[in-house]
């Protein structure tokens, strides 16, 4: 059975989560506080975790820094706040999704199955193959193929959609993309991701480029449409 | 028009000034140079040597007197008509006229320098008095301008904290509404308590919402300065079985203990504002209260006033929080609330003459204590 650790000091919040998750055939543990939920985490991992921002007796970005030390157990991060910088900081340490309050059941319970998938086809990261719907990337041989036809990239354009294309689903902050392509030093040039996704999408065709997800302020994500 | 300057300091002018008058006395007193002695010219010429000097300083009272001894010499010292000097009497005459008229332009010249000076020393004291006021004024100013800009700044840190409030308070309870919202929407197999549960969290969370709105309008008011009590007499045991009733929902996990002497007098107090302290009090103790553990509602007479408490036994108050729990905005450690509950609870207990302090419980949570004053009618 599926395990969703659900933290937040919040109990109308609990109560609502673990009706709605446990309804959908998931197992439910809920924890109002950081200290209970790292007691939970020490013991058994959950096969992902949502997790307030704005706990009481700790902050949400320790839990998530401090959890993946030693689990790399998906985290979805939940934020009541406006502020963009405070997702950023939970995604650069770690968290693997976002949801801002209030959010709708449905939404969450996608972003629950996008992150679950990831766990179970994270196993294979020897694969040099990277798939994502019709998209596919060969790592080894440098091509791209998207519906089977070959698409021609530059090697920064590739590198960034090999980087999405690894985490399907999954936010990837400007940062992150920018150190993992650019290299450290160009942590604030996000102006280069909005052109290289600009050149991406172009290249990949209207059905390809809506793959290509921006998130204003936080990053971007590949999403497979069919998935959805 | 040019006004003559009478300050020592137009040499040219002066000299001019001087030397024609002393020719033009001369001319004037030639008819009747034998009715009148040459000491009387000398008088009169020494006179225009003293003008001199006031108007055009030291250089022109000199010039003035050569010019004057001159024309004592040529037009009224014999014989007449020159320069010559007739015996040494003459000559004396002429020696003594042209020291005197030196030696008073000299001095007229000084005195006009000094006091020139003392006037422009006046003057310049005077344009300095006038700076200084200016930049006093200027310093007031400025002065004001950064109270101001530093009341503005604390308003903009007020608006932001509060808006951070209203964000929170109001989105919280909304999470929670839009989640069941959208859930029940999707037809999801939900069991009858299970859906009985949800919708219960849906009017828990309105009422939250409610209680948050009627704290805002209270600080609205407030902050207006229109929050007068519309006082009545007030039956304790009533508005607190009332209020207990009311949140039930609220303190669904706690146990409420009510300690309310049968005596009790009726206070005078405003009832809403004071149904506003108790959803306050009520609501924080139960946010802070573990499942299971009991709050207490106490009343204590206290002549003039009655002494009202509402005690938990939750995590308490850190002793470095007492003193500005009661501040708008102020979130104790671990608090989920946006702190303006406590503020207004303060405001209400103020209004009505009363104080409210906070203090540990004993053997842990948290104790507020407010008074309210008793009822006219009541008293002995």
């Amino acid at each position: 059975m599926t395990t969703i650790l659900v933290v937040d000091d919040e109990p109308a919040i609990l109560r609502t989560l673990k009706a709605g998750l446990t309804a959908r055939g998931y197992e439910v543990v809920t924890a109002a506080t950081g200290r209970a939920a790292l007691n939970v985490l020490t013991s058994q991992i959950p096969d992902a975790v949502v997790l307030d921002l704005g706990l009481g007796d700790m902050d949400g970005v320790d839990i998530c820094r401090a959890v993946r030390a030693w689990s790399e157990v998906p985290i979805i991060v939940l934020s009541a706040e406006d502020s963009e910088h405070r997702k950023v900081v939970a995604l650069d340490e770690g968290a693997d999704d976002y949801i801002t309050k209030p959010f709708s059941m449905p939404e969450l319970l996608a972003r629950v199955r996008v992150a679950l998938r990831r766990r179970g086809s994270a196993t294979d990261d020897d694969d040099p193959v990277l798939r994502c719907g019709q998209l596919h990337i060969d790592l080894p041989r440098h091509a791209v193929t998207f519906a089977g036809a070959p698409v021609d990239l530059t090697p920064k354009e590739f590198a960034m959609l090999a980087a999405l294309t690894r985490y399907p689903g999954r936010v990837l902050t400007h940062r992150t993309l920018l150190h993992e392509v650019w290299g450290p030093g160009y942590d604030t040039e996000t102006h280069y991701l909005r052109v290289y996704a600009s050149q991406i999408r172009k290249k990949l065709g209207p059905l390809g480029g809506q793959m290509l997800v921006s998130e204003p302020g936080i990053g971007y994500r590949l999403l497979d449409p069919s998935e959805e | 028009m040019a006004r003559i300057p009478s300050s020592g300091t137009a040499p040219w002018l002066g000299a001019v000034l001087g030397i024609v008058t002393s020719a033009a006395v001369g001319l004037a007193l030639l008819p009747v140079r034998d009715q009148v002695t040459s000491a009387t010219v000398a008088l009169i010429l020494v006179v225009v040597v003293v003008g001199a000097a006031i108007v055009g300083g030291s250089p022109a009272a000199i010039a003035t007197a050569f010019a004057a001894a001159i024309t004592l010499n040529f037009g009224f010292i014999q014989p007449y008509g020159t320069l010559d000097i007739a015996d040494v009497d003459r000559g004396t005459e002429f020696v003594a006229f042209l020291a005197v008229a030196l030696l008073v332009g000299q001095l007229v010249s000084r005195l006009v320098r000094r006091r020139t000076q003392v006037s422009e020393a006046s003057q310049r004291v005077r344009v300095l008095d006038e700076r200084v006021e200016q930049l006093s004024h200027e310093r007031t100013q400025l002065a004001r301008k950064a109270t101001r800009a530093e009341a503005l700044e604390q308003l903009d840190v007020q608006r932001a904290a509060l808006l951070r409030a209203v964000s929170h308070d109001l989105r919280t309870p909304l999470a929670s509404i839009r989640a069941v919202a959208t859930d029940l929407r999707d037809d999801v197999p939900y069991d009858a308590e299970t859906r009985v549960e949800l919708l219960t969290t849906v009017c828990d969370e309105v009422d939250r919402l409610d209680r948050f709105v009627a704290n805002l309008l209270s600080m609205s008011r407030i902050d207006a300065g229109v929050f007068e009590p519309d006082r009545q007499a007030v039956d304790f045991h009533e508005l607190v079985a009332d209020r207990v009733k009311q949140l039930a929902p609220l303190l669904r996990d706690v146990n409420v203990r009510i300690d309310i002497p049968d005596d009790t007098p009726l206070l005078d107090a405003d009832y809403s504002q004071l149904e506003q302290v108790f959803n306050n009090l009520l609501a924080n103790a139960a946010r802070h209260a573990p499942a299971g553990s009991e709050v207490w509602i106490a009343a204590i007479r206290d002549d003039p006033f009655l002494r009202l408490e509402v005690s938990d036994q939750g995590a308490g108050v850190q002793a470095d929080e007492v003193g500005r729990i009661f501040e708008p905005f102020t979130r104790g450690t671990g608090s989920r609330s946006s702190g303006i509950g406590l503020a207004i609870c303060q405001s209400i207990v103020e209004s009505h003459g009363g104080t409210i302090s906070v203090r540990r419980t004993f053997g842990g949570g948290a104790t507020f204590s407010f008074t309210v004053p008793v009822h006219p009618s009541e008293s002995p």
